[in-house]
Protein backbone atom coordinates (compact mmCIF):
# COMPACT_ATOMS: atom_id res chain seq x y z
CA UNK A 1 0.00 0.00 0.00
CA UNK A 2 1.62 3.00 -1.02
CA UNK A 3 1.00 7.05 0.67
CA UNK A 4 -1.98 7.81 -1.91
CA UNK A 5 -3.65 4.44 -0.98
CA UNK A 6 -3.42 4.87 2.39
CA UNK A 7 -4.69 7.94 2.67
CA UNK A 8 -7.78 7.35 0.70
CA UNK A 9 -8.82 5.10 2.99
CA UNK A 10 -8.13 7.25 5.61
CA UNK A 11 -12.12 7.96 6.79
CA UNK A 12 -13.40 4.21 5.98
CA UNK A 13 -10.49 3.56 8.34
CA UNK A 14 -11.23 5.69 11.02
CA UNK A 15 -14.74 5.52 10.37
CA UNK A 16 -14.38 1.31 10.90
CA UNK A 17 -15.58 1.01 7.75
CA UNK A 18 -12.66 -1.35 6.39
CA UNK A 19 -12.61 -4.63 6.13
CA UNK A 20 -9.98 -6.67 8.59
CA UNK A 21 -7.59 -7.01 5.65
CA UNK A 22 -7.80 -3.69 4.53
CA UNK A 23 -7.56 -2.25 7.92
CA UNK A 24 -4.24 -4.37 8.70
CA UNK A 25 -2.59 -2.60 5.94
CA UNK A 26 -3.41 0.77 6.58
CA UNK A 27 -2.44 0.14 10.68
CA UNK A 28 0.76 -1.13 8.95
CA UNK A 29 1.32 1.95 6.57
CA UNK A 30 0.72 4.58 8.95
CA UNK A 31 3.10 2.75 11.45
CA UNK A 32 6.27 2.55 8.98
CA UNK A 33 4.95 5.95 7.11
CA UNK A 34 5.49 9.30 9.61
CA UNK A 35 3.31 11.91 7.20
CA UNK A 36 0.52 9.38 6.55
CA UNK A 37 0.37 8.69 10.45
CA UNK A 38 0.59 12.21 11.33
CA UNK A 39 -2.48 12.61 8.59
CA UNK A 40 -4.13 10.27 10.51
CA UNK A 41 -3.57 11.28 14.32
CA UNK A 42 -5.14 14.97 13.11
CA UNK A 43 -7.92 13.72 11.73
CA UNK A 44 -8.91 11.13 14.13
CA UNK A 45 -8.22 13.97 17.12
CA UNK A 46 -10.37 16.04 14.81
CA UNK A 47 -13.28 13.76 14.36
CA UNK A 48 -13.34 13.45 18.66
CA UNK A 49 -13.81 17.18 18.69
CA UNK A 50 -16.34 17.15 16.77
CA UNK A 51 -18.36 14.30 17.78
CA UNK A 52 -17.79 16.15 21.39
CA UNK A 53 -18.92 19.53 20.25
CA UNK A 54 -21.95 18.21 18.51
CA UNK A 55 -23.09 15.49 21.17
CA UNK A 56 -23.32 17.87 24.47
CA UNK A 57 -26.72 19.18 23.17
CA UNK A 58 -30.25 18.58 25.75
CA UNK A 59 -33.51 18.30 24.84
CA UNK A 60 -35.43 21.43 26.72
CA UNK A 61 -37.17 19.61 29.49
CA UNK A 62 -40.54 21.23 28.29
CA UNK A 63 -40.09 19.40 24.78
CA UNK A 64 -39.41 15.79 27.44
CA UNK A 65 -43.23 16.71 29.06
CA UNK A 66 -44.53 16.81 26.01
CA UNK A 67 -43.61 14.25 24.14
CA UNK A 68 -44.62 12.19 27.36
CA UNK A 69 -48.07 13.95 27.40
CA UNK A 70 -48.16 13.09 24.03
CA UNK A 71 -47.37 9.53 24.47
CA UNK A 72 -49.74 8.94 27.49
CA UNK A 73 -52.72 10.35 26.61
CA UNK A 74 -53.44 11.78 23.18
CA UNK A 75 -52.11 8.89 21.15
CA UNK A 76 -55.20 9.83 18.75
CA UNK A 77 -55.31 13.34 18.26
CA UNK A 78 -52.56 14.27 16.15
CA UNK A 79 -53.06 18.19 15.54
CA UNK B 1 -44.68 6.31 35.61
CA UNK B 2 -43.90 4.77 32.63
CA UNK B 3 -43.31 0.78 32.70
CA UNK B 4 -43.36 0.29 29.13
CA UNK B 5 -39.63 -0.49 28.00
CA UNK B 6 -40.20 0.62 24.70
CA UNK B 7 -41.30 4.03 25.76
CA UNK B 8 -38.64 4.21 28.43
CA UNK B 9 -35.83 3.38 26.14
CA UNK B 10 -37.42 5.62 23.15
CA UNK B 11 -37.15 8.47 25.32
CA UNK B 12 -33.87 8.22 26.14
CA UNK B 13 -32.67 8.88 22.91
CA UNK B 14 -34.55 12.32 23.11
CA UNK B 15 -31.48 14.22 23.43
CA UNK B 16 -29.49 13.29 20.25
CA UNK B 17 -33.10 13.24 17.96
CA UNK B 18 -33.26 17.16 19.79
CA UNK B 19 -30.00 18.29 19.01
CA UNK B 20 -29.80 16.34 15.62
CA UNK B 21 -33.26 18.22 14.56
CA UNK B 22 -32.33 21.19 15.49
CA UNK B 23 -29.33 21.61 13.45
CA UNK B 24 -31.32 20.05 10.54
CA UNK B 25 -34.00 22.49 10.65
CA UNK B 26 -31.89 25.27 12.24
CA UNK B 27 -35.37 26.64 14.28
CA UNK B 28 -35.80 25.52 17.67
CA UNK B 29 -39.49 25.13 17.48
CA UNK B 30 -39.54 23.07 14.19
CA UNK B 31 -36.89 20.86 15.94
CA UNK B 32 -39.48 20.54 18.71
CA UNK B 33 -42.22 19.95 16.38
CA UNK B 34 -39.99 17.33 14.31
CA UNK B 35 -39.28 15.44 17.84
CA UNK B 36 -43.00 15.16 18.56
CA UNK B 37 -44.03 14.12 14.89
CA UNK B 38 -41.24 11.08 15.56
CA UNK B 39 -42.25 10.06 18.72
CA UNK B 40 -45.88 9.87 17.84
CA UNK B 41 -45.56 7.71 14.52
CA UNK B 42 -42.48 5.80 16.77
CA UNK B 43 -45.38 4.49 18.89
CA UNK B 44 -48.20 4.39 16.54
CA UNK B 45 -45.73 2.17 14.33
CA UNK B 46 -44.14 0.70 16.84
CA UNK B 47 -44.77 -2.99 16.03
CA UNK B 48 -42.70 -2.27 12.84
CA UNK B 49 -40.17 -2.42 14.90
CA UNK B 50 -37.93 -5.79 15.82
CA UNK B 51 -37.00 -5.55 19.36
CA UNK B 52 -33.59 -6.03 19.90
CA UNK B 53 -32.85 -4.69 16.87
CA UNK B 54 -31.44 -0.78 16.78
CA UNK B 55 -34.31 1.43 18.43
CA UNK B 56 -31.80 4.79 18.29
CA UNK B 57 -31.38 4.23 14.35
CA UNK B 58 -35.12 2.73 13.80
CA UNK B 59 -35.89 6.53 15.44
CA UNK B 60 -33.59 8.37 13.42
CA UNK B 61 -34.85 6.51 10.69
CA UNK B 62 -38.41 8.10 11.43
CA UNK B 63 -36.62 11.53 11.96
CA UNK B 64 -35.13 11.90 8.96
CA UNK B 65 -38.50 10.74 6.96
CA UNK B 66 -40.18 13.07 8.54
CA UNK B 67 -37.38 16.17 7.90
CA UNK B 68 -37.26 14.69 4.40
CA UNK B 69 -40.99 15.40 3.43
CA UNK B 70 -41.75 17.74 5.66
CA UNK B 71 -39.15 20.79 5.88
CA UNK B 72 -37.22 19.67 2.90
CA UNK B 73 -40.22 20.17 0.43
CA UNK B 74 -40.35 23.72 1.92
CA UNK B 75 -37.35 24.84 0.65
CA UNK B 76 -38.02 27.47 -2.37
CA UNK B 77 -34.60 27.09 -3.79
CA UNK B 78 -32.84 23.25 -4.31
CA UNK B 79 -28.79 23.56 -3.31
CA UNK B 80 -26.69 23.23 -6.21
CA UNK B 81 -23.88 22.94 -5.11
CA UNK B 82 -21.36 19.65 -4.38
CA UNK B 83 -18.47 21.84 -2.39
CA UNK B 84 -16.16 20.35 -4.78
CA UNK B 85 -13.71 23.55 -4.13
CA UNK B 86 -13.11 21.06 -0.42
CA UNK B 87 -11.57 18.02 -2.18
CA UNK B 88 -8.01 19.29 -2.17
CA UNK B 89 -8.20 20.85 1.14
CA UNK B 90 -5.66 19.01 3.74
CA UNK B 91 -6.31 19.66 7.50
CA UNK B 92 -2.67 18.04 8.42
CA UNK B 93 -0.94 20.40 5.24
CA UNK B 94 -2.38 23.55 6.57
CA UNK B 95 -1.67 22.48 9.57
CA UNK B 96 2.60 21.71 8.65
CA UNK B 97 2.60 25.02 7.23
CA UNK B 98 1.48 26.59 10.10
CA UNK B 99 3.91 24.77 12.16
CA UNK B 100 6.95 25.52 10.62
CA UNK B 101 5.83 29.26 11.06
CA UNK B 102 4.72 29.16 14.34
CA UNK B 103 6.76 28.79 18.04
CA UNK B 104 4.47 26.70 19.75
CA UNK B 105 5.64 23.20 20.11
CA UNK B 106 1.63 22.50 19.03
CA UNK B 107 0.01 24.28 17.05
CA UNK B 108 -2.33 21.35 16.56
CA UNK B 109 -3.65 20.75 20.07
CA UNK B 110 -4.42 24.58 20.30
CA UNK B 111 -6.23 24.68 16.86
CA UNK B 112 -8.45 21.62 18.35
CA UNK B 113 -8.51 22.98 21.87
CA UNK B 114 -9.90 26.13 20.67
CA UNK B 115 -12.61 24.99 18.81
CA UNK B 116 -15.67 25.48 20.89
CA UNK B 117 -19.67 24.58 20.31
CA UNK B 118 -20.57 27.71 19.13
CA UNK B 119 -17.93 28.11 16.05
CA UNK B 120 -19.12 24.01 15.01
CA UNK B 121 -22.58 25.20 14.84
CA UNK B 122 -22.23 28.35 12.71
CA UNK B 123 -19.64 26.22 10.46
CA UNK B 124 -22.56 23.41 10.37
CA UNK B 125 -25.30 26.06 9.25
CA UNK B 126 -23.10 27.12 6.43
CA UNK B 127 -22.84 23.54 5.18
CA UNK B 128 -25.58 22.74 2.91
CA UNK B 129 -27.94 20.41 4.25
CA UNK B 130 -27.28 17.10 2.06
CA UNK B 131 -24.23 17.74 3.71
CA UNK B 132 -25.32 18.49 6.99
CA UNK B 133 -27.62 15.84 7.52
CA UNK B 134 -24.80 13.24 6.71
CA UNK B 135 -22.04 14.70 9.16
CA UNK B 136 -24.94 14.95 12.24
CA UNK B 137 -26.04 11.11 11.66
CA UNK B 138 -22.40 10.46 11.57
CA UNK B 139 -21.90 12.17 14.96
CA UNK B 140 -24.63 10.53 16.54
CA UNK B 141 -22.55 6.91 15.37
CA UNK B 142 -24.27 5.44 13.18
CA UNK B 143 -22.49 3.21 10.37
CA UNK B 144 -22.38 4.17 6.24
CA UNK B 145 -25.20 1.97 5.60
CA UNK B 146 -27.48 2.76 8.74
CA UNK B 147 -27.23 6.95 7.55
CA UNK B 148 -27.82 5.24 3.54
CA UNK B 149 -30.86 3.73 4.71
CA UNK B 150 -31.88 6.47 6.48
CA UNK B 151 -31.50 9.20 3.87
CA UNK B 152 -32.31 6.82 1.02
CA UNK B 153 -28.81 7.59 -0.41
CA UNK B 154 -26.37 5.13 -2.18
CA UNK B 155 -23.61 4.78 0.44
CA UNK B 156 -20.99 6.02 -2.14
CA UNK B 157 -22.90 9.28 -1.66
CA UNK B 158 -22.46 8.57 2.29
CA UNK B 159 -18.98 8.88 1.97
CA UNK B 160 -18.60 11.60 -0.70
CA UNK B 161 -20.78 13.65 1.29
CA UNK B 162 -19.28 12.91 4.64
CA UNK B 163 -15.61 13.23 3.03
CA UNK B 164 -16.83 16.74 2.12
CA UNK B 165 -18.51 17.99 4.56
CA UNK B 166 -15.30 17.36 7.08
CA UNK B 167 -13.37 19.09 4.71
CA UNK B 168 -15.65 22.23 4.99
CA UNK B 169 -15.91 22.09 8.56
CA UNK B 170 -12.21 21.60 8.74
CA UNK B 171 -11.41 24.59 6.72
CA UNK B 172 -14.15 26.73 8.56
CA UNK B 173 -12.58 26.19 11.61
CA UNK B 174 -9.04 26.68 10.94
CA UNK B 175 -10.16 30.13 9.02
CA UNK B 176 -11.92 30.88 12.15
CA UNK B 177 -9.33 29.99 14.77
CA UNK B 178 -6.72 32.31 12.53
CA UNK B 179 -9.20 35.41 12.04
CA UNK B 180 -9.51 34.98 16.56
CA UNK B 181 -5.45 35.60 16.16
CA UNK B 182 -4.73 32.24 17.92
CA UNK B 183 -1.01 32.73 18.09
CA UNK B 184 0.24 29.44 17.73
CA UNK B 185 -1.70 29.55 14.30
CA UNK B 186 -0.13 32.67 12.76
CA UNK B 187 1.42 32.06 9.76
CA UNK B 188 2.56 35.92 8.45
CA UNK B 189 1.96 39.10 10.32
CA UNK B 190 -1.25 39.87 11.53
CA UNK B 191 -2.91 42.62 8.90
CA UNK B 192 -4.61 45.32 11.44
CA UNK B 193 -8.77 45.64 11.52
CA UNK B 194 -10.42 48.25 9.48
Amino acid sequence: MDCDDCLERLYTFLDTELSVEERAAVRSHIERCHDCGGHFELESRFLEQLRDCCTSDAAPPVLRERVIERLRGDLTADG
Amino acid sequence: MSTDPFETEALSFIDALYRTALRMTRSEADAQDLVQETYIRALRFRDQFTPGTNLKAWLFRILTNAFINTYRRRKTQPEFTELDDVDEFSLYRRMSEVRAASSSADPEQEFLDGIVDVEVKDALEELPEKFRSVVLLDVEGFSYKEIAEMLEIPIGTVMSRLHRGRKFLQRRLLDLAQDRGIAALRTAPQGRKG
